[in-house]
């Protein structure tokens, strides 16, 4: 007995022991990376961006910033911040130490809410100067150069409202502009101010309703209903092909676009970006800005989950992760987003006056390689990468998809038919089904021929034979028993 | 059995002479068309079991074998009930028996064709697709067309008759549903008044 009780202290001193050993504390990040599979589900997944540090302009010369709207890397990696509660721009360099504020105190350089700008390779900038309905050009020194006022031409009107609050410069030299509220597209300005036409507008769908409301309703109903517009773009952002991205508002696919140089989308497939559903049904991710990277990867902000996603150059979803919050990592109005070269991304919180800065994991930057290689065909190359994406994330559908699709082209089609089973990817399957069932029916023509003349025979002869002698055993059998009923009289 | 056997076969050979032999007295039973049901069953279950990957659009989760038996077998019943009902109205001369049993031999070739052609999956690719939903629809017509039989043969009707009981007939289905479901909703609502008075007696006890 008094041996037990010693025992039993023993345990639970044992056992107090390790309560007060310090847990192992680390700054967890306020979200859950994940990605949307195939089947409509979302799988938890490791996080691609952790956060790193914020910029808010304190303990700088420009002071703190208020309500930044944009944020732009220029090709040097020098940060241009829309400071738009100060009108101001405030440009840092690549190390993220103040240069200088770009915006003049009198004169015609005097910024009124910018809320988008650009800068050319050269250096100039362009600012889209909101409240004044300008676009106002600054040499690489900050110097006004000149301004483009509401451009002239017959099919913008004298009741369009010119709001240009994002824009972009392409090669050419020409401006491409967004105007808040405008729903015929991007305005394109060449670089003599000069109008050259809408480009990429969005369209309008069909819809049965409409159809039925317009076929019935007479010309007075009509003029009562509200008139259909095409859904606005809300921002644009040129990637170093020429291709232009641009973000709408107010539809569930193809939020993202990605626009070739006659405006057609390129990405394809009414894909849905963002979340397929998030607190409710009906909550329609609103992206607000969009980032490429030099591989094509391009990264949407959604300012209705607070959350940033990226997808690979084909669409397919790669990471997820911020949100809605007070802690670092979340935002409380995230309203612009840039990438820099190596990879950081940069996030404007107008709701908290601050950049916020996220740094890729090694998880990210193992994805990005392998989906580069995958996007550009090289999927040998991709291959052995994809394989590691899946040491470390089992679940993550698109290396299964990947490495399906390598070991097709290297004609292993039956193990591509296993990836491709795990990867949900049906029509990939069928492919390489295909081409397994022709290699199998070349290897095994003679035992296949055999098979196909044996069951002939089997379904031709033997079957109804076989048939035709059980029919006579019971036809034998009753009328056995049918001469017993009868009493034995023969018939 | 041998004799369920033979029915089977003659409904696949001789539909017509299979409608006008039933209408003998003694030469169906009940249990036939049990079986017929069954067997139809059976032969669905197999089909979803060994339908090939790439055809296969719902995961294992998703199937429910009693749902399946609900869409199997709910059909078949209210059909057989409505086209009595409407036929004996109209001057059908088909008893229920028959209508019963009738109507579940019609899904014979259903039962024998699905088994084969789903097999059929696991060796044709998706763009073969077309294969495949052929024969699916050829044995869902064949079921079709031997219904159709049915109605004319056991209730003596002229073709166009025929056409015009069908339709009454599944107007009658929609109408049966509708008032199973009216009847399920009320139910519950009954139900959930009767415990919730019952709880609320309980508190004030």
């Amino acid at each position: 007995m008094r041996v037990m009780t010693r025992v039993m202290a023993a345990v639970v001193a044992f056992a107090l022991l390790f309560t007060f050993i310090p847990g192992k504390s680390t700054a967890a990040t306020p979200y859950q990376g994940y990605i949307w599979n195939s089947k409509g589900r979302d799988i938890a997944s490791i996080n691609g961006y952790k956060y790193k540090q914020s910029i808010d302009g304190y303990g700088m010369p420009s002071g703190a910033f208020n309500a930044p709207e944009d944020v732009f890397i220029a090709d040097d990696r020098s940060v241009y911040i829309v400071d738009t509660g100060n009108s101001r721009i405030v440009q840092l360099d690549s190390s993220l130490q103040y240069v200088r504020t770009i915006g003049d105190s009198e004169g015609d350089g005097v910024l009124s809410e910018p809320k988008g700008v650009y800068v050319t390779p050269d250096g100039t900038i362009y600012v889209a100067d909101t409240k004044n309905a300008r676009i106002v050009l600054f040499d690489k020194n900050g110097k006004y150069m000149k301004q483009f006022g509401k451009p002239d031409s017959p099919l913008i009107g004298d009741t369009f409202s010119y709001s240009p609050s994002k824009l972009l410069v392409d090669k050419r030299g020409y401006m491409f502009v967004v105007s808040d509220g405008n729903t015929q597209g991007l305005l394109q300005i060449d670089k003599n101010g000069a109008f050259k036409g809408f480009y990429g507008a969005n369209h309008i769908g069909f819809s049965w309703g409409r159809l039925l409301r317009n076929m019935f309703a007479t010309d007075a109903q009509k003029s009562q209903m509200a008139t259909v517009k095409p859904l606005e773009f809300s921002n644009a952002v040129l990637d170093n092909e020429g291709f232009i991205f641009t973000t709408t508002l107010g539809t569930e696919t193809s939020q993202i676009k990605r626009l070739s140089p006659v405006g057609v989308d390129t990405i394809g497939g009414n894909r849905q970006f963002g979340d397929l559903w998030s607190n409710g049904p009906f909550m329609v991710a609103s992206f607000i800005d969009v980032a490429v990277d030099s591989n094509g990867i391009f990264t949407g902000l959604d300012l209705q989950t607070g959350k940033v996603f990226q997808y690979d150059k084909l669409g397919n979803m790669l990471f997820a992760f911020g949100g809605i919050g007070e802690q670092n990592g979340l935002f409380v109005t995230p309203s612009a987003l840039a990438q820099s070269s190596d990879g950081t991304i940069f996030v404007a919180d107008k709701g908290r006056n601050r950049i916020d800065l996220f740094r890729t994991t090694p998880f990210a930057l193992l994805v990005q390689k392998a989906s580069a290689f995958y996007v550009d065909g090289r999927y040998d190359e991709a291959e052995s990468l994809w394989n590691e994406v899946l040491r470390e994330n089992a679940n993550y559908e698109l290396a299964y998809l990947a490495i399906g699709k390598s070991l097709y082209k290297a004609e292993r089609y039956k193990e591509a038919m296993s990836y491709f089973k795990l990867a949900n990817s049906r029509g990939d399957y069928s492919a390489a089904f295909k081409e397994y069932r022709k290699e199998y029916m070349r290897d095994h023509f003679l035992s296949i021929c055999l098979i196909l003349v044996g069951a002939i025979i089997l379904l031709r002869y033997l079957i109804p034979w076989a048939w035709r002698l059980a029919a006579r055993r019971i036809r034998m059998k009753r009328s056995n028993y049918g001469a017993q009923q009868g009493g034995g009289i023969p018939q | 059995m041998i004799q369920t056997f033979q029915l089977m076969k003659q409904v696949l050979t001789h539909p017509f002479n299979f409608y006008n032999d039933i209408q003998e007295p003694k030469r169906i039973r009940w249990i036939d068309a049990i079986i017929v049901m069954a067997l139809a069953f059976i032969a669905k279950l197999i089909s979803i079991v060994v339908t090939g990957y790439a055809f296969q659009t719902r995961e294992a989760y998703e199937v429910s074998y009693l749902q399946e038996f609900v869409w199997l077998i709910v059909p078949w019943l209210t059909w057989s009930v409505a086209n009595w009902g409407v036929s004996a109205i109209l001057d059908g001369e088909g008893k229920f028996k028959e209508v019963f049993v009738g109507s579940a031999f019609a899904l014979m070739p259903y039962v024998v064709m699905i088994i084969p052609v789903t097999l059929l999956t696991n060796l044709l690719a998706l763009d073969e697709n077309s294969i495949y939903s052929f024969l699916v629809n050829v044995a869902i017509y064949w079921s079709a067309w031997l219904l159709l039989i049915k109605v004319k043969v056991l209730h003596d009707f002229e073709p166009w008759k025929v056409i015009w009981i069908t339709i009454l007939s599944i107007i009658g289905i929609a109408i049966i549903w509708f008032i199973g479901i009216l009847l399920f909703g009320l139910m519950n609502q009954l139900i959930s008044f009767i415990s919730e008075l019952v709880q609320e007696l309980n508190f004030r006890r």
